[in-house]
């Protein structure tokens, strides 16, 4: 064989492992989407059927189950929790990448190793807290407990668009009399938009997927979609109950992976940084 | 004249300071990082050091008059307690198969998808897809449409080679492959982005270099490539360690622990112990074994595996 032909048999290869690997990436997605338009006798049909009559009474029933509230509280939540952690991190990684902080290299590690405590430790006490305060099943408490999984993410990564953004800025904006705060808040922060898109977007999705502390803190009153999805939907195993779990699934996905492949760029610098 | 400037010792007081360094700003930083740190010590520092204190009591969450200060009796009874032990050991072969696992075969993606290909744009948004969707979603997908013992795509597929797949989720060890797969099938992609990331950013003229010389790809990858990614490696691994280490929903979701204890993870037992018993004193005490085995096995590779640790943690 000629080597013309190993290189374009190798490169076949290549291409075809590939595809390979994202049909499995994205199978789980293709089916939950493809089901949750099935009719119940559709959706347990093995080979699965392609060419169907899509209907949408698997969405009205998920409307009927009264999602809409859940799916209030996850936004209520998401929206504020990352709104506080970046509120927090973004000016808490301006100073770390700019101030002569004292102590700085033991804050940063402080606040780095809190991503390395397993969340249980946290979680237990934290519920006993929170029971003690009245404030299981309200908003508030989980926004709050939130700041723990998004606030060392974006104090992190953001401190890394800061130290990227050259400091000659800085001294420009000082020689034309900006103070500290409008030096940070017109001339360094904006040329890190970038940066506060992407902790944004990480903080999005870590939130809006969190499981187990809003499995703790929720109660009944403030059970976010992961939650109320396994908790509602017992007893999924039959396969009548296939469609309402996809057509339910595909509402607590359809933001995080809409907005993960609009601004796909963002959520990769992200994770390729230091993420987790 | 110029002995004059070398030769005499330093005048008195405090050094030369360089350009950035001076009195530190204390004002600006507590305006800047204070409300920051003020909220890492409410949500992290205080339950952190409460599960500590808490682990040295008899602590039932609803006899709290019954509270008694027991020292480290809660963390020698663990040491015997074979629900514990098994925990234990599952979290350890739990993380030592998935992150090798998702280490190799994220990093063997990364190295296929580096040439360029048309679609490649696509084709790496595609293989974030695991890693954003929800993870309780994406369990429930794998457990009643793949795993599911009779209207399964797994074991319809094995039928059609003529094997009788096993109930997975309910027995053993089916069950703990089960969550193996969903978390390296949830990982990869995580491994995958930092490594496609991290081989961008190499230089190409070194791995040219080695191609003038001879060296054939694997040779490429394996002395030339991946002893430049060692740093990348390390950092990697103890992230994915952490990940594993906390690992809650999959499992919860998919076995629950069972069937019979099969996948109960350390973090499973410390739910089940303290807020699902209630014994908060001894659920906490394995909460902190927990955390200081993590740290431990964290700290060491960190130790073993890099040593120009402080540069990278500077720039990144």
């Amino acid at each position: 064989m000629s080597r013309r032909a190993k290189r374009g048999i190798a490169e076949a290869l290549r291409l075809l492992t590939i595809a390979v690997a994202v049909f499995v990436a994205v199978l789980p997605l293709l089916w939950v989407v493809l089901a949750s338009f099935k009719t119940g006798a559709d959706v347990a049909q093995l080979p699965p059927r392609l060419l169907f009559t899509p209907t949408l009474e698997n969405y009205q029933r998920v409307l009927d189950a009264g999602f809409a509230a859940f799916f209030y509280n996850s936004v209520v939540i998401t929206v504020a929790a990352v709104a506080l952690s970046v509120g927090l991190g973004v000016p808490a990684a301006y100073g770390f990448s700019r101030l002569r902080v004292p102590g700085a290299r033991p804050l940063l590690l402080f606040v780095l190793s809190i991503r390395f405590v397993p969340y249980i430790v946290f979680a237990v006490p934290l519920f006993i807290m929170m029971v003690g305060l009245q404030l299981v099943g309200t908003h508030g408490a989980i926004i709050v407990v939130y700041i723990l999984i998004n606030l060392p993410l974006v104090v992190w990564l953001m401190k890394s668009f800061f130290d990227d953004v050259p400091t000659d800025i800085d001294d420009a904006a000082a020689v034309d009399g900006a103070n500290r705060l409008q030096s940070f808040a017109f001339v360094v922060l904006p040329s890190a938009a970038a940066g506060v898109a992407c902790v944004t977007i990480l903080s999005f999705i870590f939130t809006w997927n969190e499981y187990l502390l809003a499995l703790v803190l929720s109660g009944r009153a403030a059970q976010t979609l992961p939650v109320v999805l396994t908790r509602f939907l017992g007893g999924m195993e039959d396969p009548v109950r296939w469609g309402l779990l996809s057509a339910s699934s595909v509402v607590v996905l359809a933001p995080v992976v809409i907005v993960t492949l609009l601004v796909h760029r963002y959520v990769r610098a992200g994770f390729g940084g230091s993420a987790g | 004249m110029t002995t004059r400037t070398t030769s005499q010792p330093p005048p008195p007081g405090p050094k030369p300071r360089k350009a950035r360094e001076g009195a530190p700003h204390w004002g600006a930083t507590s305006l800047f990082i204070g409300p920051a740190l003020l909220a890492l010590a409410v949500v992290a520092v205080l339950p952190t050091v409460w599960a500590v204190v808490s682990s040295l009591f008899d602590w039932h969450f609803h006899r709290p008059q019954a509270r008694t200060f027991v020292a480290l009796g809660n963390y020698l009874r663990l040491a015997s307690d074979p629900r514990f032990l098994n925990a234990a050991w599952v979290t350890t072969i739990y993380t030592t198969v998935s992150v090798s696992a998702t280490l190799v075969l994220g990093t063997l993606l990364a190295l296929l998808t580096k040439a360029p290909f048309p679609g490649k744009a696509l084709v790496r948004a595609l293989l974030t897809v695991p890693m954003i969707m929800t993870p309780v979603v994406s369990t429930l997908v794998w457990k009643t449409f793949f795993f599911e013992a009779d209207a399964g795509l797994v074991n319809w597929l094995l039928g059609l080679a003529g094997i009788q797949g096993p109930a997975w989720v309910a027995s053993s060890p089916s069950a703990l492959i089960t969550i193996l797969v969903v978390n390296v099938w949830f990982m990869t992609p995580f491994v995958y982005l930092v490594m496609d990331a991290a081989l961008e950013g190499l230089p190409g003229e070194v791995i040219d270099a080695a191609k003038i010389d001879g060296a054939g790809y694997w040779q490429r990858v394996q002395f030339v490539v991946l002893p430049m990614l060692r740093a990348t490696i390390v950092f990697t691994v103890i992230f994915r360690i952490t990940i594993d280490a906390r690992m809650f929903e999959i499992i919860h979701v998919m076995t629950g622990g069972g069937p019979a204890r099969d996948t109960e993870v350390l973090t499973l037992w410390v739910y089940n112990a303290a807020l699902r018993n209630f014994h908060l004193g001894y659920g906490n005490a394995g909460g902190v074994v927990l955390m200081l085995l993590v740290g431990s096995v964290c700290l060491a590779i960190l130790l073993v595996g890099v040593r120009d640790l402080y540069q990278r943690t500077g720039s990144t």
